[in-house]
């Protein structure tokens, strides 16, 4: 039957200042449209709250007063806030901030060129010193394997040469013979002994 | 080719068949198509300890050390046929590593 009112009419319902902790109004709950009046209800006239004529005009003045009062000050403040709003965009400021600004930005953006060009230039310069150090060590890395290739080379050629001369050492059909019985005629010994300051000895004798 | 060594304990015999064993293992080297580079004698000395080979236990026996160049493919055939060889104690081959130059530590003795 009571229903807690909660929203926008809270505000306004709660000038009415309930004592009750919860605003409640009245609202079809329990019965509905056909159940009969309680017993308690049965003559009962809803009548308006009774108002007093003298009180009444009093009260509307004072309200149109207060009212037209209020609008104006609310009015004033809304005008206030637009013109300084407009003022802001259009007044006699905003063209020389807004020229102040563009000047300004012209400065900054020739300055940013300067600069730019100067690096430009620099980088250039730089690009170019690298490429030529780069060109250098290739020629130079160049060379020096084509040393290395001759050094190798020639390395080669002293190893043929002297495998050349070794190979008349070599054991054949026609000396093996020769050099068994040389072989057995001189043992060879590879013993030797060390000791603490470096000298070599070697008189070991085979058992 | 790549060098090698062969480290050869033969039995203790006499002269002329150590020479023959000599002979025929130098010969069995070049069959296989190796280049003998030289052939030293160690002596003939005490084995570190005995060794058992062929049923026949041996406490004493001849070292000899026989350079060669060979292909690597007939080392385990010439090590399979030296095994066999009746009068071989122990044969050993390895590989010959490149002299260091200026080393004069180990050589034979004069």
């Amino acid at each position: 039957m009571f229903q807690v009112i909660g929203g926008r009419s809270v505000q306004a319902a709660r000038l009415l200042a309930p004592r009750s902790a919860v605003l409640v109004e009245a609202v079809r709950g329990r019965k509905s449209r056909t159940d009969p009046v309680a017993k308690s209800k049965e003559g009962r006239i809803k009548v308006p709250p009774p108002v007093d004529p003298v009180e009444m005009v009093v009260l509307k003045e004072r309200y149109t007063e207060y009212k037209l009062i209020m609008r104006a000050l609310r009015l004033e403040f809304k005008e206030e806030v637009l013109r300084k709003k407009y003022e802001e965009e259009t007044g006699s400021q905003a063209e020389e901030r807004a020229r102040q600004e563009a000047e300004e930005h012209r400065a900054l953006m020739a300055w940013n060129n300067e600069e730019n060009l100067r690096m430009l230039k620099a980088r250039i310069l730089r690009v170019q010193k690298e490429a030529e150090e780069a060109e250098r060590k290739k020629i130079e890395a160049a060379i020096q394997r084509e040393q290395e290739q001759q050094e190798f080379i020639k390395e080669k050629e002293r190893e043929i040469l002297q495998l050349q001369e070794e190979v008349k050492n070599f054991i054949t059909m026609e000396n093996l013979d020769q050099r068994i019985e040389e072989a057995l005629d001189n043992p060879k010994n590879y013993n030797f002994a060390v000791d603490k300051e470096g000298r070599v000895i070697k008189q070991t004798v085979l058992q | 080719m790549p060098r090698y060594e062969l480290a050869l304990i033969l039995k203790q015999m006499q002269r002329p068949e150590t020479a023959a064993v000599l002979r025929r293992t130098v010969e069995t080297l070049m069959e296989r198509g190796a280049l003998v580079r030289d052939l030293e004698n160690l002596g003939e000395r005490q084995l570190p300890y005995r060794m058992t080979k062929h049923n026949q236990r041996h406490s004493r026996g001849t070292y000899f050390l026989v350079d060669f160049y060979a292909a690597p493919s007939m080392l385990a055939g010439l090590l399979d046929h030296l095994h066999r060889d009746v009068d071989v104690v122990r044969p050993t081959v390895l590989k010959k590593d490149a002299q260091v130059p200026n080393s004069n530590c180990c050589g034979p003795q004069k």
